[in-house]
């Protein structure tokens, strides 16, 4: 391998594929990462196993090869050096990377004792905007938690059904879902279910590029690809394994009815609520009375040790009477995952579920259950 | 078993001749799959290690193979998720003791609409189940041939439900019967959505194939023609199939109000079976399962005061119980009796102040299938008349109401009206069953919803 590229354009590179470089591992080989000039192109690439990200660049290419080198040591060093051009050679398993006035030789390993990441026939696609995609995890990224019981639920639903796609998260407490605009190439319903992990990293790695991601789904797999801005050549493409079986029947946990309704101010609520929160007891209780009938909502908290908190939030009601308890932190988590400057919330009663949606758009709805008195 | 063999002397071979990082990497919850027509099929955990094994074992795995079986010629890979050792089976401890409260649906098998935490095992069996039970398990060893439909009837809070998913969990185990478990509610708005989003096909596609269809507070179905219809046909259906149908309800198909003929004669053409009320005994036996399932334990005086107190229903013991669990988890120390007695005395005091005039009417006016506004009017119709006395029955009882102050009530009645009224119903409370299930029965979700 003989190439030459710009300092900045490798540093990208580095800290993109650096995400999927295992840092703790009983394999010291997935502590590199892959580099593989042909065509033109340089690929960088890592994987833990469970996910693995390739990094594509247009490069000079003199002579075609690859090596795999330890990613820390390569990373921290191209961070020093200043925005040039890069020359880098394999000889003999090492590298040699000469830029301005550094020159330097990393010990690196045979191309073949480098797991390859996997590829995969494909079933189903879609293509869908990164910044849309981005921003709709981030609305439920924070909800799943680790569950060895119930793997499913610890990942991320993407579920399809007449050409719209949601994507749902739960932690057996709340279930937050979001609907996503696609563009669908295939017909016919299908699901999966992603690592919560695998969409932590798909956030981090696709916020920044306003464009269409194209995501193919196949046995065990899930790939999420962007191309580059001039040639047919993908630029990024991580590679997931899927969590298998079946996501629970989440639909039957929204209501379909409610007995009360109010509409408030998202800011004000929030702000009530997290004022709540100092004085709330040790399992984080705030109890919300809305009475219709007199047109008021209130918010209180109280512990033996502090004192107690009320305030009256300002809003429209609607329906019965209702007294009902929750964990703050999950009504806060609900309130800030939404834009809306108004929010909507309706219960049945203290050990119903309450929902809390957006004033004006019907795409994220978020539900979660009580505290029981 | 010679599979698994084959793979243990394959793999210490393998263990020699490579790093032992790669062999804990690659070779971990790998095993035979199966061994067919002298090809070997590997299962492996996923995607990577198929095409890592592949390229870079393949040889090695097939010559480890051959030392020990020369008849296999070839090997192929299947990516196997589950095949670890970490069995989905492992049941959460349940935990109901913190008052945040999670989605029961989660727990659910999607498939089944089951839920595994219900079993024979943690069962309780007194005389007062003990038909209901032997007939679920009956149905359980031979569904569709011996009890069917197999239905089943008590008041709230009894087992009812216990009992069904049992039986369901039951035949699921050996895989071989396609369980369905609903409850009427979720039943009837599936069939509203699909009528809504003309979907009736893929509804009825749904419960073709079923061979255990278990459908949970059939009462729910009283009023709901439509849903009676579609019902009737999926009964049917099944039934001509000789699939197992069981359903339940708390009350006996004679007693369900608005329900068509043709749906009860169907109910009472199998089994019906009963679930009384525990006595103390049974009551108290219970409270001792239920503790040591969330991993308690308390003296058995506690155990029996308890069940001489709380004689409703075992929701409500399971309710006090968990009172007294988060009353020592907050307090750290023992719970004695006299913690008990209080507990129980604060519990007492809200169910009592919780019945109101108006709620009775409606109860008693849903429950007849009557409308709530002749109960107040001056209409002489038998099961108005009826629903009347009842309600002034309840009220003198349960509130003692003077006659005068239920006659303003109703409706401006002459309070000697009252008066016989009363009288009329004590009488029959003596003499006639059905009258005093049914007023049990209002009594009871007047208290509990």
């Amino acid at each position: 391998m003989n190439i030459d590229l710009l300092q900045k354009n490798l540093k990208e590179g580095l800290s993109i594929v650096g995400r999927a470089s295992s840092k703790s591992s009983n394999l010291p080989i997935l502590k590199n990462i892959l580099m593989d000039s042909r065509n033109g192109f340089l690929g960088l690439s890592a994987t833990d196993l469970e996910i693995g990200i390739k990094w594509s660049t247009l490069v000079k290419v003199e002579k075609e090869g690859g090596i795999a080198i330890p990613y820390n040591s390569l990373s921290s060093f191209i961070n020093f050096l200043p925005n040039d051009k890069i020359n880098l050679k394999e000889e003999n398993s090492n590298l040699f990377i000469d830029c301005k006035e550094y020159k330097t030789q990393i010990r690196g390993v045979s191309v073949d004792d480098f797991p390859e990441i996997p590829s995969f026939s494909k079933e189903k696609s879609f293509i869908v905007n990164s910044n849309v995609l981005c921003d709709s995890l981030s609305q439920i990224i924070d909800i799943p938690s680790m569950s060895k019981v119930k793997p499913e639920i610890s990942g991320i639903l993407f579920s399809f059904n007449e050409d719209e796609l949601k994507i749902v998260a739960t932690d057996s407490y709340r279930l937050a879902e979001k609907k996503v605009k696609v563009k669908k190439e295939e017909d016919g319903d299908f699901s999966f279910i992603i690592p919560q992990r695998t969409a932590r990293e798909i956030i981090n790695i696709f916020k920044e590029e306003e464009k269409d991601i194209t995501v193919i789904f196949g046995e065990n797999q899930i790939l999420f690809k962007v191309i580059m801005d001039d040639f047919d050549h993908s630029k990024i493409e991580l590679t997931s394994k899927i969590i298998e079986g079946n996501y629970p029947n989440y639909e039957s946990i929204i209501p379909g009815e409610y007995k009360t309704q109010v509409i408030i101010n998202r800011e004000d609520f929030l702000n009530k609520v997290k004022a709540g929160s100092v004085f709330a007891s040790k399992i984080n209780e705030v109890n919300l009375h809305i009475s219709p009938e007199k047109g008021e909502v209130y918010l209180k908290s109280g512990n033996n040790d502090l004192g107690n908190y009320e305030a009256k939030i300002e809003g429209k009601s609607e329906g019965e009477e209702v007294k009902i308890s929750f964990n703050y932190r999950f009504l806060l988590d609900g309130l800030t995952n939404m834009k809306s400057s108004e929010v909507i919330f309706e219960a049945s009663n203290e050990s119903a579920p309450g929902v809390l949606k957006p004033v004006g758009k019907s795409d994220y709805i978020y539900v979660v259950m009580p505290i029981k008195n | 078993m010679e599979k698994e063999n084959l793979w243990k002397s394959a793999l210490a071979q393998i263990q020699l001749d490579i790093s032992e990082p790669n062999f804990k990497t690659w070779f971990k919850k790998t095993s035979i799959s199966e061994i067919k027509d002298n090809k070997a099929i590997i299962s492996v955990p996923s995607n990577f290690v198929k095409s890592w094994i592949k390229k870079k074992y393949h040889k090695k795995i097939l010559k480890s193979l051959k030392n020990v079986n020369s008849n296999i010629e070839d090997i192929d890979y299947i990516i196997l998720a589950n095949n670890t050792d970490e069995k989905k089976e492992a049941i959460k401890v349940e935990n109901n003791n913190h008052p945040q409260m999670e989605f029961q649906e989660l727990s659910l098998d999607p498939e089944t609409g089951l839920n595994p935490k219900y079993t024979f095992d943690n069962f309780v069996i007194g005389p007062f189940n003990e038909l209901a039970h032997a007939a679920g398990f009956a149905v359980s060893d031979n569904p569709g041939f011996v009890y069917n439909p197999l239905f089943i009837y008590s008041k709230t809070g009894l087992g009812k439900t216990h009992l069904l998913q049992a039986i369901g969990n039951k035949i699921n185990k050996n895989k071989e019967k396609k369980v369905l478990y609903i409850p009427a509610q979720k039943f009837i708005s599936e069939i509203i959505s699909a009528i809504r989003g003309n979907k009736m096909d893929d509804f009825k596609y749904k419960y073709k194939d079923i061979d255990v269809f278990i459908i949970d507070d059939i009462q729910f179905l009283s009023g709901k023609e439509k849903t009676q219809e579609e019902f009737f046909h999926t009964f049917n259906e099944l039934y001509e199939k000789n699939k197992q149908i069981i359903l339940s309800s708390d009350r006996h198909p004679k007693s369900i109000s608005a329900l068509t003929d043709r749906l009860r004669s169907r109910f009472e053409g199998g089994m019906i079976a009963d679930i009384g009320c525990p006595d103390t005994e049974t009551r108290a036996a219970i409270l001792k399962a239920k503790a040591k399932e969330k991993g308690f334990s308390f003296p058995d005086n506690v155990y029996y005061y308890i069940a001489d107190n709380v004689k409703k229903n075992i929701r409500e013991l399971e309710g006090v119980l968990n009172k007294i669990i988060i009353q020592q988890q907050i307090t750290k120390k023992n719970i004695n009796i006299e913690d008990v007695k209080l507990i129980i005395k604060n519990i007492n005091q809200i169910s009592s102040s919780s019945l109101s005039f108006s709620k009775l009417i409606k109860t008693v006016s849903d429950f007849y299938d009557v409308n709530e506004k002749d109960i107040t009017g001056k209409s002489r119709k038998r099961e108005i008349v009826k629903s009347r006395q009842i309600i002034i029955y309840i009220l003198r009882k349960n509130l003692n109401y003077s006659f005068p102050y239920i006659a303003k009530k109703i409706g401006g009645k002459d309070h000697t009206t009252i008066m016989y009224s009363f009288s009329k119903i004590e009488n029959e409370v003596k003499k006639n069953n059905d009258i005093k299930e049914e007023i049990s029965y209002i009594e009871e979700s007047l208290t509990t919803t």
